[in-house]
């Protein structure tokens, strides 16, 4: 054929003689066909009864997919109808009574807790801030980023982070980029302070020294198997090791993570030590805060302060100036105490030549035991340990009922804003045992990775990270298991609400069981091992691309770019 | 433009961009079903529809002063279905996908009239719908645009991210996938019978 020769027309004509091809069927009967062109196949279709044939299915069978897609199969599902309900309604309810639990709680938690545990420490002599203003926002976490002083700017910034994952979640699919996202969000906002001036890190050998005559302007962090300090750190010092002695001087205050930690020389600041022994025979200008085995200041030892303790075993054979706050199981006490002693435990002694100037106050199995030769003030109060009056108050229960109903709230809250991981997690929860399995590795190998990356100093910020989200991974596990529990009561479903219906059932039921006497610990260690299992299943499937499940492997084309839009595809059929 | 077969909602719609949560509930009755169908259709699973209902929902919020009201409201609320599906779908590409995809340039084969024809008579609306979910997800979404939503060749193009010419192309390629799909589960089901 010639195509010079011929006209549009002409050329449509002898296209025509022969049979319509499917494409151009489909769009006269789609109706998207010039008027000449459809009139063109009209005529011809009436004088072809294949060609009809070919139309009169293509027209079928669009109207067979209208059909079936418009067709009511299956009702609104309940969870979308309720959904109706709160959109008439607006969910502003449940926030509110969200937000007004949260900060009951948190007043609770306060007032049950923190105020305490803050007087206890104002009696001890370290007055003023909180605890935690004392433990991380003065202390060393946070040294060189002077300017996030307020729990506050931290808060807002936690959750700012947090918003920013539940935006984006939807978005970011790839393997841990929300969670990178996020690491990465609070570590660059928590570095735009200006980093601490003139510190010094030092890290190679199997020992660090600072010699006699040596003299470190600045802070120092020393990480290595052995620190030693003979010299001066005019600054604070920081030590991540197995052992480290203190021999010298240092004018701040040594913050300390070590097997032993012994202070010979002199600290003009406070120690804060997380060891397994602190040992002080020098002289501590200010307070020593430490959680560890053994403490023991010796007779040459002496601390200007107070002496704040979480510890197996105190002993006080030199001074303190100050208060003591200890919660400890054996307490022996040969030396001086300037103010006075507080503490809860197994045993407390005074031992001949102790003397302490203040109040004793003492809640524990035994009664103090004072030797004859020892110097008390006033005579010891003491408070027997009460094993199981809480059983008996009704405090006890009330409170039960409200930190309930603060898991049941939570439990609603999760599973309406992650609805899929949710079921995933309870999905993963039926399989027992790689839930277990995987909830003893969690439960115990991630606190210690955390911590590994706290200690390497670059690592804090995704240290803490990693704890926070396994201490909400802690939270969590209660509510997993009770949708589990709930679904043994009560049926299998995966309806969003029926599930939060299942899951409230089911926490009532664990925290009922919790209650039981021995048994009840046990109880709440394995849901919590089986919780945290399932929930980390189901963030490593969330991650793990699924398998593709479509039977025809077939995707529509994309065709040549310059094919018009009534381009025969396939060969005609023959006439 | 299909539509749930009720009035333009010209009122519940003012007073929604003024913020009135009735408004809300009011077009969320009238059009929720219609959506979750929609929804249902393109998406792999019922708990995607049932998300991706609200989510459209929740976008409506935030976009309702686009609405052009002299557009019908139907129209506009599927074209927002449509580009929420069919991210969802394209942010699930997986392996596979791109596999299929490398044989977009194979022809189509020209069917025989008359056996087109008795395997469209001889199929049900529930047949259809089975088959649906096998195909791909540029054809699912491409025939339910068409057929559920009544949307253009060129809002079908502009969806999809295709030139206008291309549509027709798709959707044939769709229906191609879908009466492979319709006799190989004929195939399966007579298997079972047998």
């Amino acid at each position: 054929m010639n195509e010079s020769s011929n006209s549009p027309d002409e050329r449509l004509d002898e296209h025509l003689d022969d049979h319509l091809d499917e494409m151009t069927g489909m769009l006269y009967v789609e109706g998207q066909l010039d008027r000449q062109r459809a009139q063109q196949v009209s005529t011809h279709a009436q004088d072809c009864s294949s060609c009809r044939i070919l139309l009169r299915a293509l027209e079928r069978e669009s109207r067979l997919l209208t059909r079936s897609m418009l067709e009511e199969d299956e009702p609104l599902p309940s969870r979308l109808a309720a959904f109706q309900q709160t959109a008439r309604k607006s969910m502003q309810w449940i926030w509110g009574a969200v937000v007004g639990l949260a900060a009951t709680g948190a007043y609770a938690l306060y007032t049950g807790y923190v105020e305490p545990m803050q007087q206890r420490f104002e009696q001890a002599g370290f007055g003023g801030g909180s605890v935690l203003n004392l433990m991380i926002f003065q202390g060393a976490f946070w040294k060189g980023w002077q300017s996030m002083v307020t729990l506050l700017e931290v808060l807002a910034l936690l959750t700012i982070a947090g918003s920013a994952v539940v935006f984006l979640r939807r978005r970011l699919r790839g393997r841990g980029s929300v969670f990178a996202m996020m690491v990465a969000g609070i570590a660059a906002a928590a570095s735009i302070p200006s980093p601490a001036m003139a510190t010094e890190f030092r890290n190679q050998g199997d020992t660090i020294e600072v010699g006699k005559d040596e003299t470190i302007k600045g802070d120092l962090f020393a990480h290595g198997h052995h620190v030693k300090i003979e010299g001066t750190v005019d600054g604070d010092l920081y030590v991540f090791c197995q052992g480290a002695d203190v021999e010298g001087h240092v004018t701040g205050d040594v913050i300390a993570f070590a097997q032993m930690l012994r202070v010979n020389g002199k600290v003009d600041g406070n120690i804060r030590s997380f060891t397994n022994t602190t040992w002080v025979s020098g002289v501590v200008a200010k307070n020593l805060l430490t959680f560890a085995e053994t403490v023991n200041i010796d007779t040459n030892g002496k601390v200007g302060g107070s002496v704040t303790t979480f510890v197996n075993t105190l002993t006080i054979d030199g001074s303190v100036g100050r208060d003591v706050l200890g919660f400890v199981a054996e307490t022996a006490v040969a030396g001086n105490i300037g103010g006075g002693l507080q503490a809860q435990g197994n045993t407390l002694k005074f031992n001949s030549g102790a003397q302490v100037n203040g109040p004793v106050k003492f809640k524990g199995e035994h009664p103090p035991e004072v030797s004859s030769g020892a110097k008390l003030a006033v005579t010891p109060v003491f408070t027997p340990e009460e094993h199981h009056k809480r059983y008996e108050e009704s405090g006890f229960y009330v409170w039960r009922l409200i930190w309930t109903a603060a898991v049941i709230l939570f439990g609603l809250v999760l599973f309406n804003l992650l609805p899929n991981f949710a079921r995933a997690s309870v999905a993963s929860a039926e399989r027992y045992g790689a839930s277990f399995g995987l909830g003893v590795l969690v439960f115990f190998g991630v606190p210690i990775a955390a911590f590994i990356a706290c200690i390497t100093v670059v690592g804090l910020m995704i240290g803490i990270s990693t704890f926070i989200l396994w201490m909400t991974a802690l939270f969590c596990a209660q509510i997993v298991v009770g949708a589990i529990v709930g679904q043994w009561l009560m049926g299998h479903t995966r309806e969003t609400w029926q599930l939060i219906g299942r899951m409230v059932v089911g926490v009532i039921v664990l925290r009922v069981l919790g209650m039981i006497p021995f048994l009840g610990g046990w109880i709440r260690f394995a849901v919590v091992l089986w919780g945290m299992g399932a929930i980390s299943l189901a963030i490593y499937r969330h991650f793990t691309p699924p398998a593709h499940t479509a039977t025809v492997p077939v995707s529509p084309a994309m065709p040549p770019s310059s094919l018009p839009p009534n381009t025969t595809i396939g060969s005609p059929q023959p006439a | 433009m299909s539509s749930p077969g009720i009035a333009e909602p010209t009122e519940a719609i003012a007073r929604a961009k003024a913020g009135d949560a009735q408004a809300w509930g009011q077009l969320y009755h009238d059009y929720a079903p219609a959506i979750f169908r929609f929804c249902r259709r393109a998406l792999p699973t019922r708990e995607d529809a049932e998300d991706a209902t609200m989510e459209v929902f929740m976008k409506l919020k935030g976009k309702i002063n686009q609405y052009d009201s002299s557009r019908p409201f139907s129209g506009w609320l599927y074209k927002v279905a449509a580009n929420h599906c069919w991210d969802t779908l394209r942010r699930r590409k997986i392996r596979q996908d791109k596999e299929t995809e490398d044989s977009d340039e194979l022809p189509l084969e020209h069917p025989d009239p008359s056996q087109l024809d008795r395997l469209i008579e001889q199929r049900s609306s529930a047949e259809v719908r089975k088959a649906l979910a096998c195909l791909s997800k540029r054809a699912r979404m491409a025939l339910v645009m068409r057929y559920y939503s009544d949307m253009s060749y060129d809002e079908i193009a502009d969806e999809l991210g295709v030139r206008r010419a291309f549509v027709g192309v798709v959707l044939l390629r769709a229906r191609h996938e879908l009466r492979n799909a319709l006799e190989g589960n004929a195939a399966l089901a007579a298997g079972g019978n047998a």
